[in-house]
């Protein structure tokens, strides 16, 4: 019997966090419900300091959750050690930044193989896929450069290309047009309306209205809450 | 076979990231050669300066006791028929030779300033040693040529003579001495063979002084006397001296200790006052030794203190690189890396520089005491031990300074150290 959530990739059960602050406690989540289906592309939006970031981290593995569960892809990664979290990292998850967050001393095509490095994928075969991923972003050209040698919007899509080398099961990327200006910011959401188009879970945070439309789902937080959970115009069209 | 790729490539990892910080790198290797370099050259000049020292003092003859007879201050003097009489005399050597147990042999020198000739427009000042056949043995004389005095040039009185390698050249120019001719005083010495140089203490002379004529001594008494003729301020002053130096040859070590304790009683019960001197090789040998033990483990302190230093520097390098790449730990984490993938890259890394560093310093630590053996005329000692002993503990510190640093990284959540500026 298939149960009617089959497609349901990421579940949140009453997921926490709470920072403990010396003597008091800053709750950043308190207690949500999330379901995202395969292939949704959700924004989660709110004021700075409501949470998206703590939630985005934790969907991630980069954080843990201190209270509640938190199901990806039919696993529970709430009760796993570091180890297995690092191979969820490594295999179920592209994480997109607002900094980029490329290494500098690397070149552009050995930033989008680490992740296939630490799956142990040899040489050439990692060669062969950066220069695919290159190509989908739009930078085929640049392979040997390094990333202080490109713009934002370069650097950007490089750090895409990288969450996608995995094949991960969902794209999150918190603030990924933050740092960029708006014609650089309208490329990157292109890109992910193609990429949501081929199938892709995408999970996006931003404070930007107009970025947010871009996505078919909005989650709005306050304080640490859910406080609102609609389809966008753009799914309704 | 993936496990394989990976290691591979966290090795390769470990030694481009070495390349990426250049500068880092270079330093971190620099203090390790350095390190390393420092305690190698330190302990094989140390340990040159005391072979040096204990080969010289063995020339002297760790089975001899040395006796030699010193001028005591002049008012304590007793005038006798107008000379001056002090020192050892045949009978006191006599004695000791008869009483002291294990003496081998016991040799006697007769040793007087001279003027030699030997054709030519220069007199050359010399030490005579009048002496017997036993001294070579004793002295571990080496000849270059020819033969030493035996017994039947004592027993004919021979005038025969042996000189000194060096005075052989500056009386006899190049050419073999062989078969000469040296005036002692006017009376006519034929050259029967020349030896190395000879320890002054040995001879009773100066300190190295290497112009030395040895004749028998039988022949000595015939043609001189034991009155020696010294010149001081002007007037002439006659000494008599019977014995300049005895030398007991003694079976063995133990017999060595024990017979400089008899000696030394025996002779300050017999001579009125202190107009001798005894010198045991073998103890100062000994004293020798223990100080070069002492300076050795100074040596060694100061080394291991530099060593401790330098990897205090390493540590401090290889910390500061590990903090400044904290971020890159966390964008690695995030996309997979393990714990154990970030220990094992920052260990490559250590382990590449500090092996590197060790090996380039044990290269310059090879080259400076051979710089120093041939430029300063130096002797210096390199052992595998001082060579491998800095190269460990330079690695041992660079592994350890490294691995700590990364392991505290390591231990970081990916989302601290992402958070990380
Ligand atoms: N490491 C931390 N220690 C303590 N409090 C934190 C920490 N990280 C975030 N917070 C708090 O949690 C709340 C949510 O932060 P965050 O998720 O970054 O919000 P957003 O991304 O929506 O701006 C804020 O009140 C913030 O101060
Ligand atoms: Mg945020």
């Amino acid at each position: 019997m298939i149960a009617p959530e089959a497609d349901v990739l990421v579940s949140l059960k009453k997921l926490s966090k709470v920072y403990r602050m010396g003597v008091q406690d800053v709750v950043a989540i308190g207690g949500i419900d999330l379901d995202i289906r395969q292939g949704e592309y959700v924004a989660i939006m709110g004021h700075s300091g409501s949470g998206k970031s703590t939630l985005l981290n934790i969907l991630g593995c980069l954080d843990r959750p201190t209270g509640g569960r938190y199901m990806l892809g039919g696993e529970d990664v709430s009760v796993m050690n570091d180890d297995a979290l690092s191979e969820i990292r490594n295999r179920r998850i592209g994480f997109i930044f607002q900094s980029f967050n490329l290494i500098h001393g690397l070149s552009i095509e050995e930033n989008i193989e680490v992740p296939l490095f630490y799956q142990g994928v040899r040489r050439s075969v990692r060669r062969q896929r950066s220069t695919e991923l290159a190509r989908l972003v739009g930078l085929g050209g640049r392979l040997g450069h390094r990333p202080r040698e490109l713009s934002g919007g370069q650097q950007q899509r490089v750090a895409i290309a990288r969450a996608l080398a995995n094949e991960p099961l969902v794209l999150l990327a918190d603030e990924p047009t933050g740092n960029l200006d708006s014609n650089t910011t309208n490329e990157i959401l292109r890109l992910f309306e193609e990429l949501h188009s081929a199938g892709r879970t995408i999970i996006m945070v931003t404070h930007e209205i107009d970025v947010a439309e871009h996505a078919h789902r909005t989650v709005r937080m306050a304080d640490g809450a859910i406080a609102d959970d609609t389809p966008t115009a753009r799914a309704r069209a | 076979m993936k496990a394989i790729y990976k290691v591979t490539d966290i090795v390769r990892l470990g030694v481009f990231s070495l390349l990426v910080h250049k500068v880092r790198s270079m330093l971190t290797a620099l203090g390790i050669i350095f390190g390393v370099w420092s305690v190698i050259a330190m302990l094989a000049i140390s340990q040159g300066a005391s072979y040096e020292s204990q080969i010289s003092l063995r020339r002297l003859g760790s089975d001899n006791i040395i006796i030699g007879s010193v001028k005591p201050p002049e008012d304590a003097m007793a005038a006798e028929s107008g000379a001056l009489h002090y020192g050892l005399t045949h009978q006191d050597v006599a004695r000791m030779r008869d009483n002291i147990p294990g003496v081998l042999r016991a040799v006697v020198i007769h040793s007087t300033p001279k003027l030699a000739y030997a054709g030519g427009a220069n007199q050359h000042q010399v030490t005579v040693l009048a002496t017997e056949p036993g001294f070579a043995g004793v002295a571990r004389a080496r000849m270059k040529e020819g033969r030493f005095i035996n017994s039947l040039d004592m027993l004919r009185r021979a005038s025969v003579c042996v000189v000194t390698d060096s005075l052989a050249d500056k009386v006899f120019g190049h050419g073999s001495p062989m078969g000469k001719t040296v005036r002692l005083s006017g009376m006519a010495f034929v050259v029967i063979g020349v030896l190395d140089r000879l320890p002054g203490k040995l001879t009773g002379g100066p300190a190295d002084a290497g112009d030395y004529v040895l004749i028998p001594h039988t022949t000595e008494q015939m043609r001189f006397g034991d009155m020696t003729v010294v010149q001081s301020q002007g007037s002439e002053v006659f000494e008599r001296v019977e014995v300049s130096t005895a030398i007991l040859q003694m079976v063995d070590e133990q017999a060595v200790v024990n017979g400089a304790a008899i000696a030394r009683g025996m002779l300050e019960r017999s001579r009125r006052q202190v107009d001798y001197q005894i010198t045991v090789p073998l103890e100062e040998i000994e004293q020798r030794k223990r100080q070069m033990e002492i300076w050795s483990y100074v040596l060694m302190a100061i080394a291991l203190v530099s060593l401790v230093v330098g990897g205090i520097g390493i540590m401090n390098i290889m910390l500061a690189g590990v903090t400044e790449r904290t971020r890159e730990i966390g964008i690695r984490r995030a996309l997979g890396a393990k714990r154990r993938d970030i220990v094992v890259q920052f260990l490559v890394e250590a382990m590449t520089l500090t092996t590197a560093g060790g090996l380039a310093g044990i290269l310059v630590g090879l080259v400076v005491p051979w710089a120093v053996e041939n430029t300063l005329k130096f002797k210096t000692i390199v052992t595998t031990q001082t060579l491998v002993l800095p190269f460990v503990v330079a690695v041992a510190v660079g592994l350890i300074s490294g691995l700590y640093p990364a392991m505290r990284a390591a231990r970081l959540d990916p989302i601290h150290a992402l958070r990380h500026e």
